[in-house]
């Protein structure tokens, strides 16, 4: 059986440079591109129809811009499917549509373009108010739900010093989510509820990696005679390289399983589950990356540094 | 080590794959011209508007009124009375007191090719008409999905002699009455008339005794009780074989004709079915997929545990299929959507991840030089906690999700029902799917290990991951 002997704990500097590495260009990256949140936490409208035929885009601006008096983008592009083309009409600024509006824009366009049918493939119309109160919503629910981590943690840990192992845990999964930030950020993926469902995955995937580290920690400590603090980058080394092909391979199925359907929604031009999967797979390695070179080193550098002071 | 008797294997595994089909493919007799649905399958689950298209809207009063909760009760019930007038039968409704919202989703109905969104959502949230008319003539007689008989647009003298609106009606609630010659209990509806609709009744009443005045919303009729006594001082109320859900949900129609003010659409996404369904068929062919390339990585890297550990995947799988369509009968079945899809690929991968962890630590037992059983029965103990502390913090998060994001939550006081189901969603398909995990992964996946490892064929190490020479 092919065993590891890496010394996490003496290249902790290293990792964590990396890391923080990632963090300031993710950073740059941030300021420079501007996340695109979308209209689901903005607020604002887009209406996207499907026409059977050519059409120019400024002239259907210009004639939605007249029926609302509002300023519009519009873009067109050839339909993958058919023969036909889609039509994605934004609307500036934040303010929703009304139904009347959507009816009055529909009217004017298949008036102007008598021998073409439009018809809605999808449209969505937020208030921004509603679109801010959501954004809010999830960060509350994500504030209480580490809370409640720490507790469970501290709890289940406290042999091991449970706050440090909790507070550790929770800089790992902050660590996680910040980079999945970046990578729909440098993707260019909007931030929606999509974004929601890969970081609450991942938060939940990168910390049953830190929980197994842990477990194994807290297990070896056990075995272990001396309760001497100098003993515990020892501890803590060998547990990671015991853990070490469990959480490869872990995460090697879970980005086969991921990369599986990235490439089937490619091919089936599915932009909603690419958007899922392809951070989703940069969230899995990063997640079973913070586990092993971030929480664990970062755990052992609290106790040490604990034990120094006294 | 205690033994696992040898046809635990097989039982466990028949129970598998027996929940597995069933959960696929459901079960179904045929009764002359009737299906039964005895076990529903698969394709009786619904599929969220995200997948299959559909339409969300979010409604409020307009001109920023503060409407109370009985209010909003009585705009709901109205538009659930259009939306079974619309045959839409499969929609979700909620309504948010604290933003003064009411949010409306449904699916797309497949059969209806030409289906106008725009018009469709205007019609639902347009102004009640609530009319008390003369006689109960009516056009068309139908069965809604529950059982009861929708009768459909007024004809001849009822549709002519309009007796009141719901503007006479002041106000209208169920209340309990005793009768006072046998002294039992019943529900009612009591009704307040306006100065004018008093006058009008009376008249009415007057005029039609011992016939019928039947209650019409827009174009459903709600009610068609019998004149019993002539009434003049606008205090009325209507009997009947009420129940108290009943009573009240006639009542908060009956209100909702006499609302004082309008609805008006704030939020409105429509998405097209057409990509619904695409991505539906291309999401199960990714997963068949998927699960056939983990079935090969566990086979292939743990040997006799990766083969377990495939059947309790597919258990695991199934559990969660089977609590979302309902296959369970005290499970309620469950909207699908993308984010729900999301939430099965993670259970899959903690079940994995359960299963990894038994097998390498077999494994690692082995390489220590312990005999099979040893390894075995060592590998099972160490490894439970670990995984049992992994699958509680990932519940502890789904609970989380599912309490803040679902219809009524922990944090409607602050932010009122949820407008994005979707999230819940995801909590749920995770949260069974971890259960499902700790049925499968935990406990079924050690009791085959252990009753296969008593086959004397199967009892080698390499089998198990080690090496047959140490």
């Amino acid at each position: 059986m092919k065993k590891f002997h890496i010394d996490f704990y003496k290249n902790k500097k290293i990792y964590f440079a990396l890391s923080i590495a990632v963090i300031v260009i993710g950073l740059v990256c941030t300021f420079v591109i501007g996340p695109k949140l979308d209209l689901q936490f903005a607020g604002g409208a887009m209406i996207r129809y499907s026409v059977d035929g050519e059409v120019d885009s400024n002239e259907i601006a210009s004639l939605v811009q007249e029926a609302t008096g509002r300023t519009v983008s519009v873009t067109v592009n050839q339909s993958l499917s058919d023969a036909g083309y889609q039509i994605t009409v934004s609307f500036a600024g934040n303010q929703s549509v009304s139904l009347d509006e959507q009816q009055q824009i529909a009217k004017t366009l298949s008036d102007a373009y008598a021998d073409r049918t439009f018809e809605v493939v999808q449209s969505s119309s937020v208030d921004p108010t509603m679109g801010a109160r959501f954004f809010q919503k999830c960060l509350v629910c994500m504030v209480i739900t580490f809370v409640i981590l720490l507790a469970y943690i501290a709890l289940r840990f406290r042999k091991i010093g449970g706050l440090s192992a909790g507070i550790t845990a929770i800089i790992a999964l902050l660590h996680d989510v910040s980079i999945v930030f970046f990578a729909f950020v440098v993707f260019g993926f909007s931030i929606n509820d999509v974004f929601i469902a890969v970081i609450l995955t991942i938060l939940g995937y990168s910390l049953n990696d830190t929980i197994v580290i842990y477990d194994r920690i807290r297990e070896n400590r056990k075995l272990e005679p001396t309760k001497s603090v100098d003993a515990l980058p020892g501890i803590v080394n060998k547990s990671l390289n015991q853990t070490m092909m469990r959480s490869i391979l872990t995460s090697l199925t879970t980005f086969l399983a991921l990369l599986v359907i990235f490439i089937v929604a490619a091919a089936f031009g599915l932009t909603t589950v690419e958007t899922f999967a392809l951070p989703m797979m940069v969230g899995v390695v990063v997640g079973c990356y913070s586990s092993i070179c971030i929480a664990a080193p970062l755990y052992t550098l609290w106790a040490v540094h604990k034990s120094k002071k006294k | 080590m205690k033994r696992v008797k040898k046809p635990v294997f097989f039982v466990i595994a028949a129970l598998i794959l027996a929940l597995t089909y069933t959960a696929v493919f459901g079960v179904y007799t045929q009764n002359g011209d009737t299906k039964n649905t005895w076990i529903k399958s698969i394709s009786d689950i619904r599929w969220g508007i995200d997948i299959r298209g559909g339409v969300e809207a979010t409604f409020s009063p307009a001109e920023d009124i503060d409407a109370t909760a009985e209010q909003l009760e009585a705009a709901k019930a109205i538009i659930e009375l259009r939306m079974v007038s619309k045959s839409i039968t499969d929609y979700e409704i909620y309504t948010d007191e604290a933003n003064d919202r009411i949010i409306v989703r449904f699916p797309w109905k497949s059969d209806e090719a030409d289906f106008d969104p725009e018009t469709a959502i205007e019609e639902i949230s347009a102004t009640a008409l609530l009319t008390f008319r003369e006689g109960m003539e009516y056009e068309t007689q139908t069965v809604d999905e529950s059982g009861n008989v929708v009768y459909q647009t007024p004809t001849g003298t009822t549709a002519e002699n309009v007796i009141l609106e719901g503007s006479d009606v002041v106000e209208a609630t169920p209340v309990m009455q005793q009768d006072p010659t046998t002294g039992s209990y019943s529900y009612a509806i009591s009704l307040k008339f306006s100065e004018e609709g008093t006058e009008k009744f009376a008249e009415a009443t007057e005029r039609l005794k011992g016939q019928t005045i039947s209650i019409w919303m827009d174009d459903i009729m709600i009610s068609y009780p019998t004149v019993e006594a002539v009434i003049t001082d606008g205090q009325a109320s209507i009997t009947g074989n009420f129940t108290a859900e009943s009573a009240s949900e006639l009542a908060a129609k009956i209100q909702g004709g006499a609302l004082p003010f309008a609805l008006q659409t704030s939020d409105f996404s429509t998405v097209n079915p057409t990509i619904g369904l695409q991505s539906l068929d291309a999401m199960m062919m990714a997963g068949l997929i998927a699960f056939a390339v983990i079935g090969v990585f566990m086979i292939l890297v743990f040997r006799l545990p990766g083969f377990v550990s495939v059947l309790t995947l597919l258990g695991q799988m199934a559990i969660t299929f089977a609590a979302v369509s309902g296959y369970f009968p005290f499970v309620n079945s469950f909207t699908m959507t993308l984010p729900g899809i999301a939430g099965i690929i993670l259970s899959v991968g903690v079940g994995v991840d359960a299963n990894i962890i038994t097998a390498s630590r077999i494994k690692e037992e082995l390489y220590t030089g312990k005999t099979l059983d040893g390894a075995i029965h060592r590998g099972c103990s160490n490894s439970l906690w670990s995984i049992v502390d992994g699958n509680i913090t990932i519940m502890i998060v789904a609970l989380m999700l599912i309490g803040v994001f679902g219809p009524s939550n922990i944090l409607s006081q602050i932010f009122g029902a949820s407008t994005t189901g979707a999230i819940y969603s995801f909590g749920y398909t995770l949260l069974v799917g971890v259960i499902g995990n700790f049925i499968m992964g935990v406990f079924c996946s050690r009791l085959m290990i252990k009753s296969l490892s008593g086959f004397k064929p199967l009892r080698r190490k390499w089998l198990f991951g080690g090496s047959d020479k140490a």
